[in-house]
């Protein structure tokens, strides 16, 4: 078999398996347990298939393209560690299938949990087979994803899911540190992929970001591997399924953590960061965990600190950075793996049988179920590190590294401590449950398992014994090949041997052993006394700790930063806004010194700055009074308006001062129009509150608007201090005459070199105003604005006050002069308005400005007649006006076509009139009046349908008054 | 004027005219045909888009080049399957009016002007187009004071940065003398130095435009927007119109304004980290599953500005890489915040999705599978969108934006996650009512493509790639 298709079917075919396994039905328990044991064999076949080469030195490699843009190859690669690893998760992974199958009850869906596995241990073998750091951090956190869904299998009972939530959220959150990590020796070494990566160990150790780069990657490995202050997880973890904690918690998943810092050895260690971090994390694991371990109460509780305890040492040894020391690492790994995995198989078979696994509860099971009491005994003392197991000698090769490491008395001291804790716990294990009087009331009758669910645990105790007898002929070649794949040459001379003679480690050994006897006895009474939890560092509980953490971080932090960063208000937003585009802008022209430019202003003219003044007054008033008095406001915002088209004129442009001037005027009647249907303001500044708060306020807002104003000024000012580039404005002057036959060259642009816009424009313009008059002939006025003004209340209140005058008298002759005059304004107005229309091509004026002040007479009409009665006497029909105009305008287009010129081409000439003379004429005059009838037509439009409003509050009264609430839609 | 390579627009400009017509004449509710018709009119329109040739036209206002295409595809897909899923709400909350599917077509017309745009001038059109019917539409559920907030804020907001935007493009125009595209690339590209009314003008637009973008600190709008509006209007917000945005800010800053690069990478820098982190914290505070969006997206806003301000063609194409990327998680996410009804009632609080694991399992796993590749977990699609970016920036040295986005990640993951956590490990409240069929139909879709990205990135990275090419020339 080719290594590629042998490498990428031990990975695929886990997930294969997965896959059918899920897909069969819930109640398929022999199915699922025979796919599932069939894909776990059938992977440890292939495993052993690759050992001759393995075996030779050798190591197989695959590449698969993947990313190749990026240059990521998927790479699968195997050498002994990964071999040993993989040959770990297919054979510990095949014998928890067949436990499980005799484990998990009939009610559970079965083949999910199978399917779970499988994909978990494609996850392990693709973690453990990867060629590439990306590819390593990818499988990484699919492991921690599948064993989420592991934990979480008992999804119903609130344990498993926090069990499940909290492993997430702590080894998630490593292999994010992790995968950061392996990025940043990717860009140390220039290539993610593994062989290179392990083959610059100096560059990596030299690099100024190795710190980082290793702190990274040991928060990742850290966590996976529960070490303090990370363990945590570990004991809610028991919430799952046993055969999960069997494999996942004792064998494999744990393991990952130190795989990755075995796979990494050659590179990351051997500096002091890395022995410090490591070694001091692994010692206070080992010593934690051991210590917690003597007083749970759990089985499962008590092999999950005990796992965490060797999981300890492990880490401890690899932080030796010392070559025997990584040998005995690996050699313990294996050992733990085998003790472990039957101990918490056995702790699964006694919780089964007997309903629960309280040691407080138990008791004297060695005579209901013997057998498996002697299994459990050897694997305990496996355990403790009883001499001829497998225990025995990792530990003793442990004490030897202790002892060797230099010059810390610590730390064989340690050792023997933690040891001798962990003969007190593994003795709390066996005599707890095994010895002692007959148990009382446990949920069900004790008695041996069925043959095949105890058939795990012996296979795995025998090994237990036989390495533990004969370590180098069992073992012995294996961890050769694993060792020799991470040291390669520098692999030391090492001897795998019961008996090494009387010497300091074996003394230890035995003082550890008769300690932890000692201890067990004398804690009796504690324990029995049944109090949860270690003494003296009861309090200090990781969950509780994490928990706390992730509420201040998760609600009060963000809930706090959200309530200082962000608001709902929108004139804050819009503070925000300004002040933010304000410093932005303010900091580019300050930074890059944007000053005035090459042209020398000219003086300022007494006069022109007195207007200025008056300007800048009506603008601050309107700002002030915009709050309290809207009407106020739109009166001054006029006022400074008007002040623009002075300017206008003042610096020659009749035309635009003319246009301002109009636009101002409507705009302004407009608006006042539609203030009438404002609520109106009833709270006055200083009313109620604190005034100073207001102002205070206001004030500051004042300071923003003047910074933003001066701002733009300042802008402005650079811009027109400058030589203007190549603008159009040059192409436009000179040309209106010769070619548009005008003087007044905006209208010529208008009418003529940009008539095309101005069409569109006037469509525009048209199309709004049936916009609006559609909007508005739907529109209810607000309940609290229907009544008549308090003004006309007074009046109507005064006439009825007095015996000789009716209702409606005052109002009826309201405003009597000015009406009077504005009627006789109507058609003077009339006249100036054909008057600017006529001349516009030559002189300030056009038909836009024409039409606005046609309509201002319209406007005046409506405005202080009021609208019945304008309508009684003038008869506009807007549509008709904005149809004729829209229809000229495009005619007159049109007709230049006809002519065999381009669409809106001007024609001009100067025409002999009777008793007036020589006149220019131009057909621009006529698309001129198309544009003059649609202002006209489109600007009543939107009056009639404001001044409407008027009629109909008076309507909406009258209804209200006769029917309450009868504000009914439905056009009139 | 070469106006046929505009057809793609045209096409669209012309239906939506017609569907208004098709819609105002017959004296029934036309909702439902002119919803089709405008599904019609995109389909059609994106069939144009492909066989777009190369070129400019309107006098040099118009550009259709690979990434317009690319990014075009995008919007209309992304205007269609939200337009699909706002039907079935619209109907259900009382909303159905023609005008909603042709206010859609009309914004995503303004979108496409705007990624086509060669000249300052054209990207407003574009921008202006698009902003109008947003507004409306934010306040589409009229009677519903939060929606009216929402339209009202949008709207004074929105004016306030176009206003702003406006006023940078004539600072441009005022100092460097030209609006088109290629002539402004050429006059900051030369070795002149440049003027400091040009930065001063590149400044305000990129104001304008990190406010469509809801970049920090021009994000305030967002959550409230999205709280306001209506769930199916939002669908469209978070999705096709951050496309649009996206495209306008990548169009503006790797063309015309290029060679100025150094100008404003600092700013997009500060933006990008800022909206990271804040994306990730201000998400962790909410209840209300719309506003957990809008900070999602601030956070993801983060990460495309990080390619952007990277500007090397990796970092582009990263962008354009985690622009579809984030359309589809963001369009499977809003299909399941459209669904969110109970007893016919909207419901948008993240605990009402509790126990959706066990009353609708699909829903819940295209959720999880949308939570997670939005978390970034691989191999969910959302995990090489950041890889795309992250990478580049990486390599160009940006440590600090690289740390930040990789921390923020974090971050964001938790509460990601926690509506996993809520879906699938508490208890009911009762079951969300059955799912209308567009809905599924957007799940369906875009969960595949979220969960299988992995499988087959090439086409996608193929043609980000070209995109990129024809944008840096």
């Amino acid at each position: 078999m080719s290594d590629s298709l042998l490498l990428l079917s031990l990975v695929a075919l886990p997930f294969l398996g997965a896959l059918a396994a899920s897909l069969l039905a819930t109640h398929a328990r022999n199915a699922a347990a025979y796919l599932a044991g069939g894909v776990a064999l059938a992977g440890l076949a292939l495993v052993w298939t690759a050992y001759p080469t393995i075996s030779q030195g050798g190591v197989l490699r695959a590449e698969f393209a993947w990313v190749p843009q990026l240059g990521l190859n998927f790479v699968l690669r195997m050498d002994g560690l990964a071999w040993l690893f993989a040959g770990m998760v297919t054979g510990i992974g095949a014998l928890v299938v067949v436990y499980a199958r005799y484990y998990m009850s009939t009610e559970d869906p079965v083949p999910r949990f199978f399917a779970f596995l499988l994909a978990f241990m494609g996850a392990m073998c693709g973690l453990v087979l990867s060629g590439n750091l990306i590819q390593l951090a990818f499988f990484w956190e699919m492991t921690s994803l599948f064993s989420f869904l592991l934990i979480g299998y008992w999804h119903h009972t609130q344990a498993a899911r926090d069990g499940a939530r909290i492993a997430l959220t702590v080894t998630a959150t490593g292999g994010l540190c992790l995968f950061a990590g392996l990025l940043l020796i990717g860009h140390i070494v220039g290539s993610h992929d593994l062989d290179v990566v392990l083959a610059s160990g100096d560059a990596i150790r030299n690099h100024p970001l190795y710190l980082p780069a290793l702190v990274l990657v040991l928060l990742g490995a850290l966590t996976k591997s529960a070490q303090f202050p990370f363990h945590f997880w570990l004991p809610h973890a028991m919430a799952a399924p046993t055969p999960v904690s069997a494999y996942l918690h004792s064998a494999t998943l744990v393991k990952v953590g130190l795989f990755l810092m075995v796979r990494l050895w050659p590179v990351m260690a051997g500096t002091d960061a890395w022995f410090w971090i490591v070694g001091t994390a692994g010692l206070i694991t080992l010593l934690v965990g051991a210590y917690v371990a003597i007083f749970q109460h759990d089985l499962k509780g008590l092999l999950a600190y005990s796992t965490i305890s060797h999981l300890g040492l492990i880490t401890l040894l690899l932080g030796l950075n010392s070559h025997l020391a990584l040998v005995a690492a690996i050699f313990h790994i294996l050992n733990h793996a085998t003790f472990k995995a039957s101990l918490f198989m056995a702790a699964g078979i006694i919780d089964h049988e007997s309903g629960t696994r309280d040691i407080r509860r138990l008791s004297g099971l060695n005579r209901t179920m013997p057998f498996t009491g002697r299994l459990a005994l050897v694997a305990a003392a496996a355990m403790a590190g009883v001499p001829l197991l497998n225990g025995f000698i990792s530990k003793e090769m442990f004490f030897e590294e202790a002892l060797s490491a230099d010059g810390l008395l610590v730390l064989p001291l340690v050792a023997m401590l933690a040891s001798a804790f962990s003969v007190t716990y593994s003795l709390r294990f066996i005599h707890g449950t095994f010895f002692g009087p007959d148990p009382q009331d446990l949920p069900r009758q004790p008695h041996e398992p069925p043959a095949w669910m105890r058939f795990p645990v012996e296979i795995l105790v025998l090994g237990c014994i036989f390495v533990g007898v004969l370590p180098a002929a069992t073992v012995g070649p294996f961890l050769d090949l694993a060792a020799r794949s991470v040291l390669g040459e520098a692999t030391p001379y090492y001897s795998l041997a019961v008996w090494h003679g009387v010497n300091l480690p074996l003394v230890m050994s035995m003082i550890a052993l008769g300690g932890g006897v000692v201890l067990y006895m004398a804690l009796q009474k504690h324990l029995r006394s049944g109090i949860e939890g270690p003494p003296l560092i009861r309090r200090l509980e990781g969950r509780r700790i994490f928990e706390r953490a992730l509420v201040f971080l998760s609600w009060r932090l963000a809930r706090r930063l959200e309530g200082v960063l962000g608001t709902r208000r929108l004139q804050q937003q819009l503070r925000m806004v300004l002040l933010l585009a304000l410093a932005a802008g303010g900091f580019a022209a300050w930074h890059r010194g944007v000053g005035p430019g090459n042209l020398v202003p000219q003086g300022v003219d007494p006069v022109i700055a007195l207007v200025w003044v008056v300007g800048a007054a009506c603008a601050l008033g309107a700002a002030w009074q915009a709050k309290f008095h809207r009407f106020a406001a739109i009166m001054l915002l006029g006022g400074a308006g008007l002040v623009v088209c002075i300017t206008f004129v003042w610096f020659s442009a009749p035309d635009l001062a003319l246009t301002q001037l109009l636009v101002e005027v409507v705009t302004t009647v407009l608006l006042v129009l539609g203030l009438r249907w404002l609520p109106k303001r009833m709270d006055k500044p200083g009313a109620t509150g604190v005034e100073v708060v207001t102002i205070s306020r206001r004030l500051r807002d004042l300071a923003i608007a003047i910074a933003a104003g001066l701002g733009m000024a300042a802008l402005a000012f650079a811009v027109m201090t400058r030589t203007p580039p190549d603008l159009l404005a040059q192409h436009f002057l000179a040309r209106a005459y010769t070619e548009g036959g005008g003087t007044n060259v905006v209208n010529v642009i208008l009418v003529d070199f940009r008539a095309f816009d101005t069409l569109g424009e006037i469509f525009v313009l048209g199309a709004v105003a049936l916009t609006v008059f559609a909007l508005l002939r739907r529109f209810r006025p607000a309940p609290e604005s229907v009544e008549v003004p308090e003004q006309q209340r007074d009046q109507s209140a005064r006439d009825a006050e007095r015996p000789d005058r009716r209702d409606g008298d005052t109002v009826a002759d309201w405003l009597l002069v000015p009406s009077v005059l504005t009627r006789l304004l109507f058609p003077v107005i009339c006249i100036l308005a054909v008057h600017l229309l006529l001349r516009g091509h030559d002189q300030p004026g056009g038909g836009f400005a024409a039409g606005l002040v046609a309509s201002i007479a319209i406007i005046l009409q409506y405005m202080i007649g009021g609208a019945a009665w304008t309508e009684e006497k003038l008869r506009v029909l807007p549509l008709r006006w904005m149809g004729t105009g829209l229809l000229l305008a495009g005619g007159v287009g049109l007709a230049s076509l006809f002519f065999g010129m381009p669409f809106l081409t001007t024609y001009f000439a100067y025409a002999d009139l009777p008793w007036i003379g020589r006149v220019p004429t131009a057909s621009a005059l006529l698309f001129d009046i198309g544009v003059f009838a649609l202002v006209v037509g489109a600007t009543v439009l939107m009056l009639i349908a404001l001044a409407h409003q008027s009629v109909r509050g008076h309507r909406a009264e009258r209804r209200a008054e006769t029917a309450p609430r009868a504000l009914v839609p439905g056009e009139d | 004027m070469n106006w046929t390579l505009a057809l793609p627009e045209l096409v669209l400009a012309l239906s939506g005219l017609a569907i208004l017509v098709a819609g105002v004449l017959p004296r029934r509710d036309m909702t439902f045909p002119c919803t089709m018709m405008v599904l019609g009119a995109f389909l059609l329109s994106g069939a144009f888009v492909l066989t777009q040739p190369d070129g400019m036209g309107f006098g040099g206002q118009y550009i259709s080049d690979a990434f317009a295409r690319f990014m075009k595809v995008l919007v209309l897909a992304g205007a269609a399957l939200a337009l699909l899923l706002a039907l079935d709400w619209n109907r259900a909350e009382g909303l159905s009016r023609f005008e909603y599917p042709v206010l859609v077509l009309f914004a995503t017309l303004g979108m496409m002007v705007m990624i086509s745009a060669n000249d300052l001038m054209s990207l407003y059109l574009g921008l202006e187009l698009l902003s109008l019917p947003l507004y409306v539409m934010a306040a589409f559920h009229r009677d519903n004071a939060r929606s009216s907030e929402a339209g009202l804020k949008y709207f004074v907001l929105g004016a306030l940065s176009s206003g702003l935007m406006l006023y940078g493009m004539s600072l441009v125009y005022g100092f460097a003398g030209t609006t088109n595209f290629a002539q402004l690339a050429q006059v900051l590209g030369g070795t002149a130095p440049i003027s400091a009314g040009v930065v001063v003008g590149i400044v305000f637009i990129i104001t304008g435009l990190c406010f469509k973008v809801a970049a920090v600190p021009f994000h305030m709008w967002t959550p409230d927007v999205y709280e306001g509006a209506p769930t199916s209007v939002v669908a469209y917000f978070a999705t096709a119109t951050k496309v649009g945005a996206i495209a306008a800010i990548v169009r503006v800053l790797a063309g015309p304004f290029g060679g100025a690069v150094d100008q404003w990478q600092q700013v997009i820098v500060l933006a990008s980290i800022a909206s990271m982190i804040l994306g990730a914290f201000a998400a962790i505070g909410q209840t209300n599953i719309k506003r957990l969006m809008a900070y999602s997206w601030i956070s993801h806003t983060g990460f495309v500005l990080m390619g952007l301000a990277v500007g090397t063609e990796a970092g582009l194409r990263g962008v354009l890489i985690y622009t579809p990327i984030y359309l589809m998680m963001s369009l499977g996410a809003f299909s399941v915040l459209v669904a969110m009804r109970r007893n016919g009632h909207a419901v948008e609080n993240i605990q009402d999705l509790a126990g959706l694991g066990r009353t609708d399992p699909a829903m819940a796993l295209g959720m999880a599978i949308f939570m997670f590749a939005m978390a970034g977990i691989p191999p969910l699609s959302g995990f090489f969108a950041k890889l795309y970016v992250l990478l580049p920036a990486v390599e160009a040295g940006f440590w600090l934006m690289a740390v930040v986005a990789v921390l923020s990640s974090v971050v964001s993951a938790y509460y990601y996650l926690r509506v996993v956590k809520v879906m699938y490990f508490d208890a009911s409240t009762g079951a969300l009512d059955a799912r209308p069929s567009g809905v599924s139909f957007v799940l369906a879709g875009t969960g595949l493509f979220t969960m299988f990205f992995f499988l087959m990135p090439a086409p996608l990275l193929a043609a980000a790639r070209q995109a990129v090419a024809a944008l840096i020339g």
